[in-house]
This record gives structure tokens, sequence and C-alpha cells, in this order.
């Protein structure tokens, strides 16, 4: 296992459990539908989009603080699992833009909270896509 | 498309037994991209092939070969 992938793993893992994390805090603030009026649903909301990636960027930080060296090879497994990032992220798009229309066609519009959920489902999956496109990225490269 | 085959294996036997992390530290690889080239599972650039011929002072064609399909 090159150290990249080392490294990928491990933000997998750090990712994974503090998605788990952030969905188990957000199921227990109850109906999406109270978001306009409780401000403390709100209020964890923001805090989850600003504690999240920094508890990332810091415990990333805390368990491979050493440099690690790259060569040509990790460079283009990089750039590999970039294009996965991109089409995961794009899917993501693609499933709330039809999962919304679906349930909101023919009103007004969304409940507002759905804005804070897109960016918040984005940053996770690119996150978690970026890692696995590196983990599984060193397969035959010719 | 043709395949790309190497030596570089034979080439450490034949120069000392050098080791991958060795032959790496040379090339301004990582050991894990030598393990790959060993096994022809990473063709490298043209860049990197010019650097393991360098690391053991042998021309380009005698690490590398192309047989085409």
């Amino acid at each position: 296992m090159t150290l990249l992938q080392k490294r990928a793993l491990y933000s997998f893992i750090i990712g994974l459990v503090l998605t788990v994390g952030v969905v188990i805090a957000m199921l227990s603030q109850g109906d999406i539908a109270n978001f306009d009026s409780d401000s403390g649903q709100r209020f964890l909301l923001y805090l989850v989009m600003v504690g999240v990636p920094l508890t990332y960027l810091i415990l990333m930080n805390l368990t491979l603080r050493k440099p690690t060296q790259m060569d040509e090879r990790d460079r283009r497994v990089i750039e590999r699992s970039s294009r996965v990032q991109w089409l995961a992220v794009v899917f993501t798009l693609v499933a709330w833009t039809i999962g919304l229309t679906e349930a909101y066609h023919g009103q007004d519009g969304v409940p507002v909270a759905f804005l804070n959920l897109i960016f918040a489902s984005v940053l996770v999956v690119s996150g978690l896509a970026g890692s696995l496109g590196i983990l599984f990225g060193y397969g035959r490269m010719d | 498309v043709g395949r790309v085959g190497n030596r570089i294996r034979r080439l450490r036997f034949d120069n000392g037994e050098i080791t991958q992390e060795e032959l790496a530290k040379r090339a301004g690889c990582t050991r894990q991209t030598i393990i790959a080239l060993e096994q022809e599972r990473y063709v490298p650039s043209i860049e990197l092939a010019f650097r393991i011929a360098g690391a053991f002072g042998v021309p380009l064609e005698e690490v590398f070969q192309y047989e085409a399909d």
C-alpha cells in the first residue's frame, strides 16, 4: 500500500465516521419542515457545515503529519481520483434535482433547508469519492 | 496497441542485487512504483524511464523494450 493510499484510507474512515455522526445528529432533530421555525436546528446545521471540514482537517493533520513522498504514478492516480470526484458530485446533484423536482413539482418552491443539505452532501460525497478514487486508482496503468 | 516490457528485476540482480528502495532513491520515485514496474502493472513516463536507465548506467533500450502486437 502506498503512502497516498494509506492517507486515502484514513481519510475515508474519518470521513465516513463524521458522516454517520452528522446523519444521526440530523435525524435526532426531527422533521425537516421545522427547519424554518427551529433556530436550534438551523444552528446545528451551520455548526456541522463549519465544524466537520475543520475536524476532518485537524484529524488528518494529526494522523498524517509526515510529508508524503509522491512520484509521477501517485500524481496520475490523484488526477484519476479527481475525475471520480467530479462524477460523484454530478450524480449527487442529479439525484437531488430529480428527487426534489418529483417531491415538490407544482409547488412554489422547495424548503430552504435543502440548500444546506445539498451543500453538505456534495461536500461529503466529494471527499469520500476522492478517497475511493485513490484507493482503487492504483490498478493497471498503461 | 503494443506492450512495454522491462528488465529492471534482472538489472537489479546484475548490479549487486540492489534493493527496490535503493533503485527508487536513485531514480527519484517510490518503491511502490518500482514494484509496479517490475510486475509490469505500470508504464513510466519517458523521463522516469531515462532516470531508471541512468541509475543502472545503461542505455534506455537495455531496460525497456516495446513489443508491437
